[in-house]
């Protein structure tokens, strides 16, 4: 007679609470309160990073200089996602497609990790200009930046 | 400055951890027989429970498989009086207890009043009515009186 | 880095790597390829000095796979050390294991990579990225790879056709090992393209698998490597790159690949490696995606910029052509997340042991290893039949 072989099912609820820091907390409340997108300038590079955090990683310099950048861009990657991810956030996996990028916000040197409006690839290419969208009402995390809209002429 | 922002986070991740052959087999003989397995390993020759398929201590395959108990011997315990995720609510008393037939000690629930335990006391199972194939078909070890 | 004192991988063992292992639990899947290593180095495990492990132990819910696993590893009473490090826990824990070795504290070391992945959610362990600003898009390294892929396009002019005819190398060498989990000997260009878009343009049939595995390696300082095995495959170099940790802070990804770069030159400089084209007879990448075996030609120096789509095209990397990359059938055929880059290296070293049967390179004595993990984090190592 075959041996069954059992499997042990188990769920793991996990609970955190984060501290968002010093840094994360301005740029929060500045998005939240004045709509403003803010980024941090290392003193030594003269780069200016977004999302701020508190050290240049280059430099290992402290950052203090915030500057406003955006609220638009230019596209710098893109990809369409047709493979359903889990979304941490709700537990749920995501309507697919949707589109993401890579984008650099007029003012900021690096790019920021987000999601397009658009889903047609045909659509798509690098170097367009992109629009944050923000949400309302606007509620203090990551989220209040809704997605990056494609400006079309 | 004003308040820093703290941010709650939650996910549930489902796990499904495959028991393998040997640790199967001795969840099924708890479910389907309410009979406790051990493995004897080839080399030293000790009896494993729970039944496993190679000794640590050698790093041999086991060999026979050998029915244990169901009584045992209480060998140390304690009494846990703060509230611990999937445990039942305090208080609850675990304990090490060594089986007949069998060379390691097995952790699990005591049962009844723990003032009156003591190191050798005669313990025996008490089995669930519903059993899936769990150490806690065994729903703990009770003083034999 | 100066190398203290000779250290050489003396034997190997790995298992059948495939997408469920329902019959062994985690810790059983890590003695099947720890005996089979000890085997084929013909020790026992009380000739083991020390152990380390690499695995994700949050892919499969099981903290401290150090210490729930170190039995299956011959761990009881030894010192056991894990090693996390995403991707490249594998080649991470190779040269950990490398390293203690050639400190002069250990003479013996067994290193066992593993990833039990049919028990968890390796999806849902990756979404738990930074939580400020990174989760609430985490897509995964599918969705990653596939925004730098668009930069390197644009750049690099690789085609999807090239980046196909990457995925049927793989799966094709995959075929001629007994232990790669995706064998697909009649794969062609055509049916990858075909295959459904994961995120544009990756596509199905061009993506790693999930696998369960495991794969251990024995290293030996030379007394003991002479004394035991007759082609020891000498640790040449060992380098490591980490990077910035957001997509977004890294300069076009695949593009510059500072990392892989930056850490084979090093490696390449430790063991006197000029023209690695010319000088390796064989090289075992940590490739999880088509597009990426391309972007690392470019990085290693094994073309000029802009020409790695002609390499592939030219055959140059293929099993009869001038550098065999993956007989293995690499990452993209195999991923069992933790033992991958161990893979890599075990694949390499017994290429050097002359067991690589029907995937084995004809007189191969020159070996390049690399890892890749997370975002952007290297590693590379170099194996050699000569001692140096």
């Amino acid at each position: 007679m075959p041996q069954p072989l059992l499997r042990v099912r188990a769920s793991l609820d996990l609970t955190w609470h984060y501290a968002a820091g010093s840094h994360f907390t301005r740029f929060f409340e500045a998005l939240r309160d004045d709509g403003l997108i803010l980024a941090l300038r290392c003193p030594a590079c003269r780069r200016v990073y977004l999302p701020p955090r508190p050290v240049c990683g280059n430099c290992f310099r402290r950052m203090e200089e915030w500057v406003p950048v955006g609220p638009q861009g230019t596209l710098r990657a893109f990809t369409v996602v047709h493979f359903p991810f889990l979304d941490p956030t709700t537990g749920q996996p995501r309507p697919v497609p949707f589109g993401m990028g890579l984008i650099q916000l007029d003012g900021a040197d690096t790019t920021l990790n987000h999601y397009l409006d658009e889903t047609d690839l045909g659509r798509l290419e690098l170097g367009l200009r992109v629009e944050a969208v923000l949400r309302e009402p606007r509620q203090g995390d990551m989220g209040d930046i809704r997605l990056f809209r494609v400006l079309r002429p | 400055m004003s308040e820093p922002l703290v941010f709650p986070g939650s996910i549930t991740i489902p796990f499904s951890y495959a028991a393998g052959a040997a640790a199967s087999r001795f969840l099924v003989a708890l479910r389907d027989e309410r009979r406790i397995l051990g493995t004897r390993c080839s080399s030293c020759k000790k009896v494993l429970v729970p039944a496993r398929s190679f000794c640590a201590g050698c790093w041999e395959d086991t060999g026979d498989w050998i029915e244990v108990g169901p009584e045992g011997a209480l060998v140390s315990w304690t009494t846990v009086h703060l509230p611990l995720p999937h445990l039942p609510p305090p208080p609850v008393t675990l304990g090490l207890l060594r089986l007949d037939g069998a060379d390691t000690d097995l952790l699990h629930a005591i049962g009844g009043d723990s003032r009156r335990l003591e190191r050798g006391l005669r313990l025996r199972p008490v089995w669930r009515e519903a059993r899936s194939g769990s150490l806690l078909d065994i729903a703990h070890f009770a003083p034999i009186t | 880095m100066k190398w203290r004192r000779r250290v050489a991988v003396i034997g190997t063992g790995q298992t059948e790597h495939t997408r469920k292992r329902d019959d062994v639990s985690q810790q059983e899947l890590v003695r099947e390829a720890a005996r089979r290593a000890l085997a084929d180095a013909e020790m026992t495990p009380g000739d083991i000095d020390a152990v380390v492990l690499a695995n994700m132990e949050l892919f499969e819910g099981r903290a401290l796979p150090e210490l729930w696993c170190a039995e299956g590893a011959a761990g009881a009473g030894k010192p056991v050390l894990k090693i996390a490090t995403g991707g490249t826990s594998g080649t991470s824990g190779a040269i950990a294991g490398a390293l203690q070795v050639a400190s002069g504290m250990f003479d013996t070391v067994l290193v066992v990579g593993f990833e039990k992945q049919s028990e968890g959610q390796t999806a849902a362990g990756m979404a738990l990225t930074d939580p400020m600003w990174d989760r609430h898009v985490a897509s995964a390294a599918i969705g990653n790879f596939a925004l730098s892929i668009s930069q390197y396009m644009a750049e690099r002019g690789v085609t999807q056709e090239q980046a196909a005819k990457v995925a049927v190398k793989a799966r094709r060498n995959a075929a001629r090992n007994p232990y790669a989990h995706l064998q697909q000997p009649g794969l062609t260009v055509e049916q990858v393209l075909a295959s459904s878009v994961l995120a544009w343009p990756i596509h199905m049939l061009e993506m790693c698998p999930t696998s369960d595995g495991a794969c251990a390696l024995v290293y030996a300082a030379e007394e003991v490597a002479r004394r035991r095995c007759p082609r020891p495959a000498w640790v040449r170099a060992a380098a490591t790159r980490h990077d910035h940790p957001y997509i977004g802070d890294l300069d076009r990804r695949l593009v510059t690949m500072r990392t892989l770069r930056d850490a084979a030159r090093e490696a390449y400089a430790q063991a006197g490696v000029t023209e690695p084209l010319e000088q390796f007879d064989v090289a075992e990448i940590y490739e999880p995606v088509s597009y990426a075996e391309l972007a690392w030609y470019e990085a290693l120096g094994f073309c000029k910029e802009g020409e790695a789509g002609r390499l592939i095209e030219d055959g140059v990397t293929a099993m009869d052509g001038q550098l065999p990359v993956n007989p293995s059938g690499g990452v993209l055929s195999t991923n069992p997340i933790g033992a991958s880059g161990v893979i890599r290296t075990a694949e390499a070293a017994l290429q050097l042991h002359g067991k690589g049967g029907q995937r084995q390179v004809p007189g191969a004595r020159l070996a390049l290893v690399t890892g890749y993990g997370v975002y952007a984090w290297s590693d590379v190592l170099i194996l050699s039949s000569d001692p140096g």
